[in-house]
């Protein structure tokens, strides 16, 4: 019980405390508000329940880091209970409420807050020791950061975590005098107890001092704490679950228009940002974990998703009051990230997957590239000519439109012309795997093997044009809509029942795209295909084959299509033994070439790609093929495997030269791939 | 001020071309159209010359192809204030580069700009006469093969390009007929949204002009180059190579 004094002291600082926080956050609420558009809340009813489940669960966490996950699943859950707990705190200060050594329901409230007090003390300290001892934050020295932000990010650390352990601490001891202060251990608060002999031998009034001094520091350290609350990282408490729950279910391939405001297409500046894109900034928890699975950052250009949250979230903090009142905020390229890393962004999606507190850092590059672009600043000169290109002759490599099936006059059959017979598979072919060299042969095995098949396709010849995913990546979206525009009229000339494609990125803008401008068909990718003409017994093995093989997922078509089990499913069926690369799947690294980044200049020291070959090549000495299922990879990774030096010890290779190889088909040149002799 | 930039559509040459079965002329039909490149050097040159000085860019071209008015947009798009195409009857002629200057010099007559930019030269005016023509027509002094230009204080101060990698800085009085070679930058991207949005805001003047009957040079015949024997590139050591070389002149009776 508290002395009258001081219950009336507590309720005047509370009253203080909480104006300040309230005109804190409602600053906040302000300056996300200036975001473009406004959130649907009608979605929020229909998603509370669920995200707050997997919130509970800590189901975004988990995704990534289990060791460390678990000391925020505690710190998490005592933080959780400590809301029940601070007010029969509250109740014990003000009215001498208490569940000391009683029984039933209030022994197992006083259990569970001992033993949760003590796992948010272990997992708080263990965050600590591993923010400022193990893994303090770093970023490579190309990353624009604020100058608040170096020293802040370790402040802002180390205020919140002290407070809790401050907090959870005093509560703890605090609850240890209360038992000694009764003379006997009370069994429903095993720890407490334990502590509660330290107090042996001290007098009463040394334990009633000790008492108060401890609810103090346990409540009204709250107190101290709120107003500061709002600008720290801890907010996230309250922006993450709102950042989980208002997101909109988009599928992650299909991006928005881009905003206009003032003249601007995308941002320059704060305000021209979505409000979800302020309020990442908010929800941002400074854990890094979208830098270390960044293939831009991982390969040291000036790029860190982090870096970019951080900025924002420090910009406004330290100009809340102007930009909640309207002021326009410098242009982001000067206070949240900087040129070079808007353009080093392969638009691989790998921090949008693994945020786990929802935000979409790509997105905010994405939205600066498009204001980049439409007020004609200077581009990288290869990606120019390639929108030139693009925009003359839809094809990047500045070839005429007519040359686009060239490929398909080398093949002992004619391809079907969809434009002028139906077909059921519209096969969509693709620039790379229609015009680069390389390449063509991987597309003449895939018709091979249609055909062969019996699979009834067709092409749309000179009038496929590039999907324009990659297009609108870049921040062209004019362009994308023109492409969308030429490709949906040729569409309409062909009759169809699904789409099947070579490339991840056409399929994932036919897929996700597309429908936006009201086309909407089956799109399959070719692995899915096949798979199924191999499962149906369409294509035959004749000949098993036998190697350690390993496969990489596209980013467009595993981590943003989740088309991660077809693939695998005809290396399997072709006898291969599938050796998985630490990052496989869904959790996929990128071969640079994703969002433009094929047609650009890498400025990086080392390639993701090459890095993904040392990847590969870790998996043993025995493995033998690198199996892609993308037109763009197998540029990436011939090349890689070259600049390596891993050449003739790795060989890349495309899916579909496998199957061939393994169904033999008559007239196509099986590659050398060890088979499954005869006998055995 | 105004600064007049004189450009020019020719055939694509990514695309195949082919010659019309009467033998003088390309298949116009399956021929599509670029802008020169030199001349989309002019008007970069001439719209960064414009920033600076808060001139205004007036493209200006003759319409042989039909089709000028996309090429027109996308110089409006990227920063001209005006576009004029002159429009007559030119079907079926390659207009000569002297034609083509008569054509050009009442419209820049009526503009009285202080310079007039256009590419060093084009696929049919390969010996980079247009500027001196037009420059000859106005009395203007002129410069070609020019690399990069500065307004001053009523001059144009210019760098030409020489032989050997030597540039050249000359000062011209204004008005003045520059042959663009290259700009100072790459000509600048023009994002299609901002060219669709001048398509439908913008407009282009149009000009009937006399079609210059006598200028059109007499075709005789078109034709693509034939192979020709190839190249052999020698190898080896200076001695061994200057063996070689001699071996090759006697063979051929030069020796
Ligand atoms: S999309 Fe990929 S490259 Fe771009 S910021 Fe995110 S992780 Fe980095
Ligand atoms: S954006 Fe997400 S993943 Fe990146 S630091 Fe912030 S909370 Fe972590």
């Amino acid at each position: 019980m508290l002395t009258t004094s001081e219950r009336i002291a507590f309720v005047l600082i509370a009253l203080a405390s909480l104006l300040l926080t309230a005109h804190g956050v409602s600053r906040i609420v302000r300056a996300i508000a200036r975001g473009q558009g406004r959130p649907n809340w009608g979605i929020f009813f229909r998603r509370v329940i669920p995200v707050s489940l997997d919130i509970l669960l800590q189901r975004p966490i988990f995704r990534t880091r289990p060791f460390v996950s678990l000391l925020h699943a505690g710190v998490f859950f005592a933080f959780v209970f400590y809301g029940l707990v601070n007010i029969f705190d509250l109740a014990e200060g003000f009215i001498g409420f208490s569940t000391l050594h009683r029984g039933g329901i209030a022994a197992l409230y006083n259990l569970i807050a001992d033993l949760l007090s003590v796992a948010a003390l272990a997992g708080m300290l263990g965050l600590l020791i591993r923010r400022f001892g193990l893994r303090p934050f770093r970023f490579n020295e190309r990353v624009l950061l604020l100058p608040s932000v170096r020293f802040g990010i370790s402040r802002d650390s180390a205020i919140v975590g002290g407070f809790i352990l401050l907090h959870v601490g005093s509560r703890w001891i605090g609850q240890a005098v209360r038992v000694a202060e009764s003379g006997r251990p009370d069994w429903s608060q095993p720890t407490a107890s334990l502590v509660a002999t330290l107090f042996h031998g001290w007098n009463e009034a040394a334990l009633t001092m000790a008492s108060h001094v401890t609810w103090w520091l346990a409540l009204g350290l709250i107190l101290a704490f709120l107003p500061y609350f709002p600008y720290s990282k801890h907010i996230h408490l309250f922006m993450a679950p709102l950042n989980l729950i208002l997101r909109e279910a988009r599928p992650l391939g299909q991006l928005e228009p881009p905003t206009s405001s003032d003249g601007t297409l995308g941002a320059e500046r704060l305000e021209q940002l979505r409000w979800y894109q302020l309020l990442d900034a908010y929800a941002c928890i400074m854990c890094n974990r979208c830098q270390d699975v960044c293939p831009a950052h991982g390969t040291g250009r000036a790029l860190s998703p982090a870096a970019l949250e951080i900025n924002k979230r420090y910009y406004l903090n330290r100009n809340l009051a102007a930009f909640a009142g309207g002021a326009t905020s410098p242009p982001l390229l000067e206070i949240a990230t900087s040129k070079e890393a808007v353009w080093s962004c392969t638009t691989c999606a790998a921090c949008v997957r693994i945020c786990p507190v929802g935000n979409r850092p790509m997105l905010d590059l994405i939205d600066i590239r498009r204001a980049l672009v439409n007020r004609g600043d200077p581009l990288d000169p290869n990606l120019q000519s390639a929108l030139e290109s693009l925009a003359r002759y839809g094809n990047s490599f500045g070839k005429p439109a007519r040359q686009r099936a060239r490929w398909a006059k080398e093949l002992p059959f004619t391809i079907k012309d969809a434009r002028k017979e139906p077909v059921e598979y519209l096969w969509f072919v693709g620039d790379f795997a229609s015009f680069d060299p390389r390449m063509q042969e991987n597309t003449k095995t895939v018709a091979q093997l249609f055909h062969a098949a019996g699979l009834d396709f067709g092409i749309l010849y000179e009038d496929e044009r590039n999907a324009g995913n990659d297009v609108r990546r870049v921040g062209e979206e004019g362009l994308f809509e023109m492409l969308v525009e030429q490709n949906l009229a040729a569409l309409e000339k062909a009759q169809f029942r699904a789409i099947v494609t070579t490339d991840p990125h056409t399929y994932n803008a036919l897929k996700n795209e597309y429908p936006a401008y009201g086309f909407r068909v089956p799109v399959y990718h070719y692995t899915e295909v096949l798979a199924e003409l191999l499962e149906r017994g369409a294509l035959r093995v004749q000949q098993p084959l036998r190697a350690a093989v390993t496969y990489h997922d596209p980013c467009y078509l595993g981590r943003y299509n989740r088309i991660t089990a077809a693939p695998r499913r005809i290396i399997r069926a072709l006898g291969l033994e599938l050796r998985e690369m630490p990052r496989h799947g869904e959790n996929t690294y990128c071969c640079g070439a994703g969002g433009g980044q094929i047609w650009m200049d890498s400025g990086g020291q080392e390639r993701p790609s090459e890095q993904r070959i040392r990847e590969a090549v870790a998996l043993g000495d025995d493995l033998r093929y690198f199996v892609v299922s993308c037109p763009k990879d197998m540029a990436m990774y011939s090349d890689a495997v070259k600049t390596t030096g891993y050449e003739g010890r790795l060989t890349v290779i495309d899916v579909a030269r496998l199957v061939a190889s393994a169904v033999r088909i008559d007239g196509l040149e099986p590659e050398s791939i060890p088979v499954e002799s005869e006998a055995r | 001020m105004t600064i007049v930039v004189v450009m020019e559509q020719v055939p694509d040459v990514v695309e195949e071309l082919a010659i019309a079965p009467s033998g003088t002329d390309l298949d116009r039909d399956a021929v599509s159209y670029v802008v020169n490149e030199y001349d989309d050097h002019a008007l970069e040159e001439a719209l960064l010359l414009a920033e600076a000085t808060g001139d205004e860019v007036v493209a200006v071209g003759i319409d042989t192809t039909g089709e000028l008015d996309q090429a027109l947009y996308t110089a409006l798009a990227k920063g001209a204030r005006r576009a004029i195409k002159l429009t007559g009857d030119f079907e079926g002629t390659w207009l000569s580069t002297r034609a083509a200057a008569r054509l050009l010099v009442p419209v820049i007559q009526e503009l009285e700009p202080r310079l007039v930019l256009t590419g060093v030269q084009a696929p049919d005016d390969l010996d980079g006469q247009l500027a001196p023509t037009l420059a000859a027509l106005l009395g203007w002094p002129h410069a070609s093969v020019v690399i990069g230009s500065q307004l001053v204080d009523g001059a144009v101060q210019v760098r030409k390009e020489l032989w050997g990698g030597m540039t050249m800085t000359l000062e011209l009085e204004l008005p003045a007929v520059l042959g663009v070679q290259a700009a100072r930058q790459a000509p600048r991207y023009v994002p299609i949204s901002r060219v669709r949005q001048v398509m439908r805001e913008a407009s282009i003047e149009t000009r009937d002009v006399e079609t210059p009957g006598d200028l059109a040079p007499a075709i005789m015949r078109l034709r693509f180059p034939e192979e020709a024997g190839q190249a052999e590139i020698l190898t080896g050591s200076a001695s061994e190579i200057a063996d070689r070389i001699i071996e090759l002149l006697r063979a051929r009776g030069l020796l």
